[in-house]
């Protein structure tokens, strides 16, 4: 019995869409009738998270995306961030999962005298995904914070939130030894504690983390989205002792993906 | 009517039936309501006005035998009655699926063709089921699929190469974001940089046609590996060079060549980029443990490598006639810059001459 011969096409795209991106991308090797299948549309359709096309929109190409065969836009997600809300933010697919992940640019966030050029500057740097990243000149009252809303997000997921930055190797000064304070904070849920972390990798190297996009990252906290209804999620780094000087920090933003998952997968089995 | 003749032929007028033919011929009659509960038969029904009499039986289609529209009317009979709960529906349903993987496949067949949706997503999850996690060897054994994709086109998901429109397009969207950046850095001397970004864009297309990155296994095209360690030298590598570059190798992993250069071939980086994409998910796509028990270069003969060559280097032709295009693109993309034309000459250096009234 051979079940493509028993089943028409729209029937076997339909199975594979029940199952994952990794075993649609099995299946397609196991035989043509599989592999025609696999390659439809509506298989990937269903992959993508279902609000796909108005973010799109929102990005900066969305002609070109649009016009992708879906399995190539899902690709597309999955290995790239696309930057959406003029070039402040970045979506992309995670790696494992194929869930919702965002990245909220140092200008989407609000930093506490951001705009006055004597404290921070603006700069673009090469190895950032956005367009400016916030340069740290001097502080005494450092406070970043930033927030998105819920409905964003992928449901039934646990996330984290990642302060994505560098430390200038010179004239950073206030960091050393120095914890900051990072919290997250989802509307209507009594706010936690926060937590204090060392920045400086030299301090606490368990904390921080090396991304791959040549960044730094700590945690902030995590939260549970489970339907999306829990109205916004507010993230905040804050050092507001004014009896010593902050240098020399950059931050690129602010970054939630999914924990817990984890980006190492067990052999395929997708949750979903 | 008599009496006694109303009352022998009520009980029957009580219920009525519907009369159904499968393909073998066979004829049986199934309560209205049961039957009615597949939308393929309603529409007979209510649009033909068939199925009133034996003569005037539906005919089933032919994916329906007996035994699956026996399955398919227990299935209605228990669906059909309104008053039940949600919870006892879900509990029909996953014993009602309890069947081995034939039957759920001529099942879902059936379904199908009564256009009985919600069985059909019933079934259909239950092989979904079935397929997941298992790798393709399983999944051949467990349905009996041959295994009648040539090695080529095994290999040729897991490398991705040359799909010819979606190189392009990842290549532009590069293309311009460094360009976007350059333009922000506010570049004094234009035309270097340009000169600069083509060559990228060129030799990391044709770095990994030729599985450059040390991981080319298979054929190679001399002419093209020229090019390559020609344009090496001269590059300077910068940060999103290296991070296209890294990408490319691991986009298109497992890099032997073009083993399939034809355009349009619709098998994209679907397992290839998402093998190598996920740093340990290498052992997920078995594909590619298949690749890494065998040797690419033993399979592939030598007429076959011929003829790989003959497409690396068409496609290379191909894209050559493409970049002016391209190149313009680009180049609008900026602000007032005098339009230039770049073109790629055989042996793949960079050539530009002006044209002032190319837009």
């Amino acid at each position: 019995m051979d079940f493509t011969r028993i089943l028409p096409e729209e029937c076997l795209c339909l199975i594979i869409s029940f199952t994952s991106p990794a075993d649609a991308c099995r299946s397609a090797v196991v035989c043509p009738a599989l592999r025609s299948a696999v390659d439809s549309d509506g298989v990937w359709e269903k992959f993508l998270p279902c609000d796909y096309k108005s973010i799109i929109l929102d990005s900066s190409s969305p002609a070109s995306l649009l016009s992708m065969e879906k399995k190539e836009l899902y690709f597309r997600l999955f290995c790239h961030s696309i930057l959406i809300q003029n070039g402040t933010m970045s979506f992309q697919l995670e790696k494992g999962s194929g869930k919702k992940c965002y990245m909220l640019g140092a200008r989407a966030l609000s930093i506490i005298w951001g705009d006055t050029p004597d404290y921070w500057t603006w700069t673009s740097q090469p190895d950032s995904r956005f367009p400016e990243v916030a340069v740290l000149k001097l502080v005494w009252w450092l406070e970043v914070k930033g927030r998105i809303e819920t409905r964003l997000l992928s449901s039934n997921t646990n996330y984290a939130a990642y302060i994505v930055f560098k430390l200038r190797n010179r004239r950073t000064t206030g960091f050393k030894h120095r914890p900051v304070g990072l919290n997250v904070n989802v509307d209507g849920v009594v706010p936690g504690e926060g937590r204090r972390v060392l920045l400086d990798p030299q301090d606490e190297p368990r904390h921080v983390r090396e991304r791959e996009d040549g960044w730094t990252e700590v945690e902030m906290g995590e939260f549970l989205n489970e339907c999306g209804d829990d109205g916004t999620v507010e993230f905040s780094l804050k050092e507001i002792d004014t009896n010593y000087i902050k240098r020399g920090l950059i931050i690129e933003g602010i970054e939630l993906r999914p924990k817990g998952i984890g980006s190492k997968v067990n052999n395929g089995h997708q949750c979903p | 009517m008599s009496e006694v003749d109303m009352a022998v032929t009520k009980p029957e007028m009580m219920k009525s039936y519907i009369w159904l033919q499968t393909a073998d011929g066979s004829i049986q009659q199934v309560e209205q309501e049961v039957a009615m509960f597949c939308p393929m038969i309603c529409h007979e029904v209510i649009q033909k006005g068939m199925g009133s009499s034996k003569n005037y039986a539906i005919s089933l289609p032919q994916r329906v035998n007996p035994a699956m529209l026996s399955l398919i009317l227990d299935y209605c009979r228990f669906h059909q009655v309104p008053g039940r709960s949600n919870k006892e529906r879900k509990s029909f349903d996953e014993k009602f699926i309890r069947m081995d993987t034939k039957r759920l496949c001529e099942l879902t067949s059936a379904a199908d063709s009564l256009q009985l949706k919600p069985l059909v997503d019933l079934t259909s999850r239950a092989l979904a089921r079935i397929i997941e996690g298992k790798s393709p060897e399983e999944i051949r054994e467990i349905f009996h699929l041959p295994d009648d994709l040539t090695e080529e086109e095994k290999l040729e998901p897991l490398k991705n190469t040359t799909d010819d429109p979606r190189i392009r397009l990842l290549n532009r969207l590069y293309a311009k974001k460094r360009k976007e950046l350059k333009e922000r850095q506010k570049l004094k001397n234009v035309e270097v940089e340009e000169e600069r970004v083509d060559d990228r864009s060129v030799d990391d297309l044709l770095s990994f046609i030729n599985g450059d990155g040390g991981d080319s296994k298979g054929i190679k095209t001399s002419k093209s590996k020229k090019k390559n360690r020609r344009r090496k030298d001269q590059q300077k590598s910068t940060s999103t060079n290296d991070a296209f570059k890294n990408h490319n190798k691991e986009l298109y992993g497992l890099n032997s060549v073009c083993c399939s250069a034809e355009a349009g071939q619709r098998s994209w980086a679907s397992v290839g980029a998402s093998s190598n994409l996920h740093d340990v998910e290498d052992d997920i796509f078995a594909s590619k443990s298949e690749l890494d028990d065998g040797d690419i270069d033993d399979e592939i003969d030598p007429a076959l490598k011929e003829k790989i060559d003959r497409e690396v280097e068409d496609f290379a032709r191909r894209l050559n006639s493409d970049w002016p295009e391209r190149m313009q693109e680009i180049l609008s993309f900026g602000h007032e810059r005098k339009p230039v034309h770049f073109s790629l000459n055989g042996n793949g250096s960079l050539r530009r001459y002006a044209n002032s009234e190319q837009r």
